[in-house]
């Protein structure tokens, strides 16, 4: 398990890099996260909302509500064009910040 | 699926987020909850472990508030929230008045006649508490005025339960009481006052040296009596009121030390008192000292001072009571002659000031009190009828969520805001209504000057405008505030405002209006009967055309009885010849104008009563035309004519009352009797020559008295001081000439008190008129606002009736049938109303037993005859309505609904 701090830390990129390809509801995002990091990560509802309007609020993201036919209305969050740039940015300061803790710490690479 | 929603509501709450944004919130999550819960129980968790497990993603309670809050931001207003349970009491008055305001503004007609109501209730309750408030509960502008009291000779075995004081007696009370600080004694006089201008006579009292100071009263320059002043001898000094002094004096403040004129003699102006200084009477002028000669100080016999004292500190009233009573018991043993009879009573002199009026003023206070009732019950009537038509939008208010309380106090807050208004224009009538009022308050009510609006009277308004408008706004605000929320959304449910509570109030109301508006009534009746009757009675004299005046001539112009003789015998030949002159008279007071003048008589041929058995005998010395002047009729025997001169035989003319008392069953023509206590009196005996008709000489209220007249010649104790004229047209239109004539004969010569007789028949029942009219206008008032509300309620109730009325006569009634069943109920109302209001009349009437004059307070006649009128009113203002009712077509009536 990751530690909480770091795990606050990489959720901002994470949100941003699941709805940079398609808008995905808050459930959605929740789900992925779990699934592709094998249950590693995972955010409680307690949390994650209040980081998605974070993300609203600095026009990084946009939410909007969207009926389809047979279900309720759900909340669909798109990356914004400020937040591509920030997604882009932040990626590749992620990069350099795990490849100088990897120096580091002497991991090799895979 | 469980909700989630409520879960998540709960740890938001906190955050006060603006509602859109928290329903958006809750939407999201739970949406997040509920798929959670469906993915567990896919995957083989039953429902509780399902739950439990979406739950604990919310993870610990204030963790979602934490995270929210720094990204979400509370609102900063307070929320629109429907139905919220939150007050605001501020906010929501400002919102409840321009709510209120609008209202009334919409139905302008309701607004104009509930505050003229309003209005005129409160305008009265504000002027008659006025008067109230300066009469009776402002303190007397003297030190310490609850210490003052007067004090009276009791003499009740001789008809006088508070007599003036004898010079005697008052000197021993005030030499031997330990009660009080100070007493003084005052009896009224009047002086020529000549010098500059035209020759006045001016009203004044004779004072003990030491009133001013006792009152706690200084003059406004100068200064007040001297001890040593008080002496004959010393006595020529004078103190002018203020009033005298700006009129005749120019106020001059050199004023002081100078000699002025009066009766001839010359005295010195030592002080003149402050504006509005007023005692004891209105009248009051100047004031001198009384210095009792030795004769005066020591006569027990001659009964005119009156008598104030000052108790002293820690004195009970019952205390200062008990020592006269033992002074006087005690002057009893030791002057047997003169006090067998004569004890001592003290009374406040509050009370002395207003005793005459206080039961008026109360039971008029307790009229408006009334009226404003009724005015109250009006309003709460058009308040009910008007919740009728607001009944849909309250029950919607009510039905998204308004709590009833704060509609109540919306409804409160309008009829407050009404009241308030009634109020305002309610001041403005009292205002006004006052200066009307004063004008009827009697002359002798000494603060009747100082009447007038001060804070007392507003705070008073202010209290009875809000008192009102909670009273009447109560029964509308609960019933609108109540409805039956179903029936009344529903279409055609307009009726249920009127339906069965509502017809109660109703009811009720009518029933309080009738009753209340019917006690006023006949407490008006009352007095309108009393006053018709004192108007009625017979005074003994005809008083239209009868022009009087108050002549004095002055001792030291006149000093013996010759030279008085020639200048009344003289203006009697000048003014007899005036043209418009019928015929003219002097006599020494005009009936209805003083109380005195009383001898006591010895009878010839009788032993000499007891003391205090003396007949008393009213005395009036007249010119012999006086009784054709004054239209006195003659019974038996003769008037005086030129023949009853000094030197012929005495005569005396006696009325019928004293002839009956004196020989009963008998002539009293040639029978004798002489002034003075005892048959032994030097005065000599007078043969009854005539006797002429009862004169009501001291009020109209008061039965006659025994009474002689003297002629004038001949008489030694009393001088012609008022002269009678009576003409062929308006009395007044000769009063120039007639001063005119005074003068023409004596150029310094005052005259004074010109008056029509009628006035002084009409200022002698001022007191009575005053009650009389008053409630006559309020009970008025209330007869009119009584018929404006059975007439409102009957018209509503028909109109709630339409239907059933369209249905009884589509099946045959006839409109007479219609008729008498809306009549009918009107009446059932009024009838149900008088029964009470008859009951209540029959104790309270009993207040008012003072004021009447020959009517009980429960006059059989007065209650029928009320009774009779109301009962009338009502039945009129009920039959126009139902007469609309039988207008009614049977086809609209039956589709109306």
């Amino acid at each position: 398990m990751l530690d909480r701090e770091l795990k606050k830390g990489s959720a901002e990129l994470l949100i941003l890099s699941l709805v940079e390809d398609r808008p995905r509801h808050g459930y959605d995002i929740g789900q992925l996260i779990e699934l592709r990091s094998r249950g590693v990560l995972r955010f409680n509802v307690a949390s994650l909302y209040p980081l998605l309007y974070r993300l609203e609020k600095r026009g990084w993201i946009r939410g909007r509500w969207v009926e389809k036919p047979g279900q309720r209305r759900r909340r669909y969050y798109r990356l914004t064009p400020t937040g591509k740039r920030v997604l882009a940015a932040q990626r590749d300061g992620w990069q350099e910040f795990v490849g100088a803790i990897n120096r580091i710490t002497g991991i090799a690479h895979a | 699926m469980p909700d989630f929603k409520e879960e998540i509501r709960k740890r938001v709450a906190a955050l006060q987020l603006s509602p859109p944004r928290e329903a958006e919130i809750v939407e999201e999550l739970s949406q997040h909850l509920d798929d959670q819960y469906e993915q567990s129980l896919n995957r083989g968790a039953i429902e509780k472990e399902a739950y439990e497990a979406a739950l604990a993603s919310l993870a610990e309670s204030d963790l979602l508030a934490r995270e929210l809050k720094r990204v979400e931001r509370p609102v900063r207003q307070e929320p629109l929230t429907l139905g919220s349970e939150k007050t605001n009491l501020l906010g929501d008055l400002w919102q409840d008045l321009r709510f209120g305001v609008r209202m009334l503004l919409k139905n302008p007609g309701f607004t104009i006649v509930a505050v003229i109501a309003l209005a005129l209730g409160i305008g009265a309750n504000t002027a008659i508490f006025s008067v109230v408030n300066t009469v009776l509960l402002r303190p007397l502008p003297y030190k310490n005025p609850e210490r003052l009291v007067m004090v009276w000779e009791e003499n009740s075995k001789q008809g006088f339960p508070r007599d003036t004081p004898a010079a005697a007696n008052y000197i021993d009370w005030r030499d031997q009481n330990h009660v009080f600080e100070g007493m003084a004694a005052m009896t009224e006089v009047s002086f020529n006052l000549t010098g500059t201008g035209e020759p006045e006579r001016v009203d004044g009292q004779r004072v003990s040296g030491s009133l001013f100071q006792l009152l706690g009263v200084e003059p406004q320059l100068g200064r007040a009596f001297l001890a040593e002043e008080d002496r004959p001898g010393a006595n020529h000094v004078v103190i002018l009121s203020h009033g005298l002094w700006e009129r005749r004096f120019g106020s001059d403040p050199t004023i002081i030390g100078r000699p002025i004129n009066l009766d001839g003699q010359s005295f010195t102006v030592v002080g003149v008192m402050p504006k509005g200084f007023q005692f004891p009477r209105r009248t009051d002028q100047l004031w001198v000292p009384i210095a009792f000669n030795s004769k005066e100080a020591g006569q027990r016999g001659s009964h005119y001072l009156e008598v104030i004292a000052r108790m002293k500190p820690g004195i009970s009233l019952e205390q200062a009571q008990a020592e006269m009573t033992t002074i006087a018991t005690r002057l009893q043993q030791q002057y047997p002659e003169t006090n067998t009879s004569i004890g001592a009573v003290i009374t406040p002199l509050q009370e002395h000031l207003v005793g005459n009026i206080k039961p008026a003023l109360l039971v008029l206070l307790g009229a408006v009190a009334f009226v404003l009732l009724i005015a109250c019950a009006n309003v709460a009537n058009l308040l009910l009828a008007r919740a009728a038509v607001r009944q849909k939008e309250i029950a919607l208010r009510l039905a998204i969520g308004a709590s009833r309380s704060r509609m109540t106090r919306q409804f409160l807050t309008e009829s407050v805001l009404l009241s308030a208004l009634g109020g305002g224009v309610g001041l403005v009538l009292a205002i006004v209504g006052l200066d009307v009022l004063k004008r009827f308050i009697p002359p002798n009510i000494s603060q009747v000057q100082a009447i007038g609006m001060d804070t007392k009277v507003l705070i008073f308004t202010i209290l009875v405008s809000i008192a009102t408008g909670l009273l009447f706004g109560l029964a509308p605000a609960a019933q609108m505030a109540s409805p039956n929320l179903n029936d009344t959304l529903k279409e055609g449910g307009r009726d249920s405002a009127g339906g069965h509570h509502g017809n109660r109030i109703r009811g009720f109301l009518i029933i309080s209006e009738v009753a209340v508006s019917f006690l006023l009534l006949i407490g008006a009746g009352l007095l309108i009967n009393s006053f018709l009757r004192l108007r009625h009675v017979d005074p003994g004299f005809r008083a239209e055309n009868l022009l009087t005046m108050k002549i004095v001539l002055p001792e030291t112009r006149y000093p013996d009885k010759q030279r008085r003789t020639i200048f009344f015998d003289e203006l009697l030949r000048r003014v007899g010849i005036l043209p418009g002159v019928a015929s003219a008279a002097v006599a020494t007071d005009i009936p209805l104008t003083t109380t005195g003048n009383s001898v006591g008589v010895s009878i010839e041929g009788r032993a000499d009563p007891a003391p205090d058995r003396v007949p008393i005998v009213i005395t009036r010395v007249v010119s012999p035309d006086y009784f054709k002047t004054m239209s006195i009729p003659l019974l038996e025997g003769r008037v005086f004519t030129e023949g009853d001169k000094a030197d012929s035989p005495a005569a005396v003319v006696i009325s019928e009352t004293t002839a009956r008392l004196f020989w009963p069953g008998e002539s009293a023509l040639g029978k004798h009797l002489k002034v003075g206590f005892r048959s032994t009196s030097p005065n000599p005996w007078l043969t009854v020559v005539g006797v002429v008709k009862d004169v009501r000489q001291y009020e109209l209220i008061i039965e006659p008295k025994p009474q002689m007249y003297l002629p004038y010649q001949q008489a030694e104790f009393f001088e012609p001081r008022a002269l009678v004229v009576r003409t062929n047209f308006d009395p007044l239109s000769l009063a120039a000439t007639v001063r005119q004539t005074v003068w023409g004969i004596d150029k310094d010569q005052p005259v004074s008190d010109i008056s029509s007789m009628e006035e002084i028949v009409s200022d002698s029942v001022a007191r009575q008129r005053f009650s009389m009219l008053l409630l006559g206008v309020f009970a008025g008032l209330a007869l009119v606002l009584a018929a404006v509300g059975i007439y409102g309620v009957m018209s509503y109730s028909v109109a709630q009736q339409t239907r059933e009325i369209g249905i009884r006569m589509a099946l045959g009634a006839q409109r007479s049938d219609v008729l008498k069943m809306t009549v009918g109920q009107g009446l059932r109302f009024v009838l149900t109303g008088v029964a009470i209001g008859l009951v209540a009349a029959f104790i309270l009437t009993r207040v008012m037993s003072t004021l009447l004059f020959g009517v009980s307070p429960t006059d059989p006649v007065t209650f029928v005859s009320i009774a009779a009128v109301l009962i009338g009113v009502a039945v009129l203002a009920s039959y126009i309505p139902a007469l609309r009712a039988t207008r009614v077509d049977p086809m609209f009536a039956l589709r109306y609904q």
